[in-house]
């Protein structure tokens, strides 16, 4: 395999997920999949070589232990939740951190289902970024998924990212670390009512700033579209590329309809469920 | 309940299921028009397909300019070559659409619509 071309997630555990068990999912679908190799940047690595296969991955970066006061609220359906930390202040340093020139950045409960991403490292593009979004349950408001407040700019994926090692997106990514410092700043600047740090909301300034203040070409959009269902949502069952879900149902809290896809990557946000399917899927092996 | 009631939610349920399943259909079988090529990614369309065509039969059959989804302009040198890719990439699309749209408008249950006979 060509080691200039990659893919990298980061697992960062809380006290309630293991994004470890699911970036070890993950890599072993990405080979699968897409047939190239992964890094993993994490600060469980002694976690993650005494409970999984440390072989998944290409190259396993170590990152210091650090717990953020990010805490935000998680569900698992439309019933249940739990409050846990959110540590995701690592994203902006992927430039600097990734052992690959060509780079696809995802997040661990984004499931490659099929080979649409490989066409990436074949585009001349050298910055892609999923903006058009489809929600499968259909039943929900997407406005929060097309700007990032309601008098702001667009909303962009940080969930799945393609990325060249160029001067040009050396500049983005160090205006994220940027963005990402002065967080406080930036979120009064362009109208985000909550302090919570999120990397869709960087991702989608620094576009915003690259493109001098103005909708433009900086960012291309990623092949296909992002498929997503949020954690209200239950992932029920998973195999090989076909997947079925239990989707909010209108009016109705609590109840769902089924709903499956095959052959279709989905970003599945409901990680309780997507953990519980792991672990059927870690068991049969 | 009224008998006549349940019964009609019961049909609810596997309309929205239906319909649910279409929309997921219909998503996948924009993803499979996309074509790559030379660097730069083309949605197939009967548009696209017909100015290709016009290109051969108005024996521009060499090299042309085409833009691409993303609005980048490619030099296609060999027209016919992409001719035939796009019109394979349609038909392969277009095929395995019909086949899983008749296959979930023959089934009569939410369990068969789902594929989720496994456990």
């Amino acid at each position: 395999m060509n080691k200039t071309k990659g893919a990298f997630l980061i697992a960062r555990n809380n006290a309630q997920i293991d994004y470890v068990k699911q970036a070890v999912f993950l890599a072993k679908r990405i080979r699968k999949y897409l047939d190239i190799p992964t890094t993993i940047l994490t600060d469980s690595v002694d976690y993650l070589k005494s409970t999984y296969d440390e072989t998944v991955f290409d190259r396993i970066i170590p990152l210091e232990y650090n717990p953020q006061k990010n805490e935000r609220v998680y569900y698992d359906g439309a019933m249940y939740q739990k409050q846990a930390t959110f540590n995701n202040r690592s994203r902006c340093q992927v430039y600097d951190l990734t052992p690959y020139n060509e780079t696809l950045l995802l997040d661990t409960d984004y499931i490659i289902s099929n080979r649409l991403l490989k066409n990436c490292f074949n585009l001349k593009d050298d910055f892609l970024i999923y903006k058009d979004s489809t929600d499968l349950a259909q039943v929900r408001d997407e406005q929060e998924f097309k700007y990032i407040s309601d008098t702001s700019v667009p909303f962009y994926w940080a969930t799945c990212v393609f990325f060249r090692k160029t001067q040009i997106n050396e500049i983005y990514f160090n205006l994220l670390q940027h963005i990402e410092e002065e967080w406080d700043h930036y979120r009064r600047v362009y109208q985000i009512t909550s302090g919570l740090f999120r990397n869709d909301f960087a991702f989608s300034i620094a576009i915003h700033i690259m493109n001098g203040f103005t909708n433009g070409t900086f960012a291309k959009e990623m092949p296909g579209k992002m498929l997503y269902t949020t954690d209200k949502d239950v992932l029920e069952f998973l195999k090989d590329d076909q997947m079925m879900f239990l989707v909010e149902k209108r009016n109705y809290l609590g109840e769902y309809n089924a709903l499956s896809t095959k052959g279709q990557t989905v970003h599945v946000m409901n990680k309780f469920s997507l953990n519980r399917i792991i672990d059927k899927e870690l068991a049969n092996e | 309940m009224d008998e006549r009631l349940s019964k009609a939610l019961d049909f609810s349920n596997y309309m929205v299921t239906l319909n649910n399943q279409k929309r997921l259909l219909t998503e996948k079988y924009q993803e499979n028009l996309l074509h790559f090529y030379n660097g730069c990614q083309f949605t197939v369309t009967k548009e696209l397909i017909n100015f290709v065509k016009l290109l051969l039969d108005n024996h521009q059959d060499d090299v042309a300019v085409l833009t691409d989804d993303n609005g980048i302009p490619t030099i296609v040198d060999d027209i016919e070559k992409f001719y035939n890719e796009i019109f394979n990439v349609y038909f392969e699309a277009s095929n395995y659409y019909h086949t899983e749209y008749m296959k979930l408008k023959n089934q009569r249950s939410i369990e068969k619509l789902v594929d989720y006979e496994q456990n």
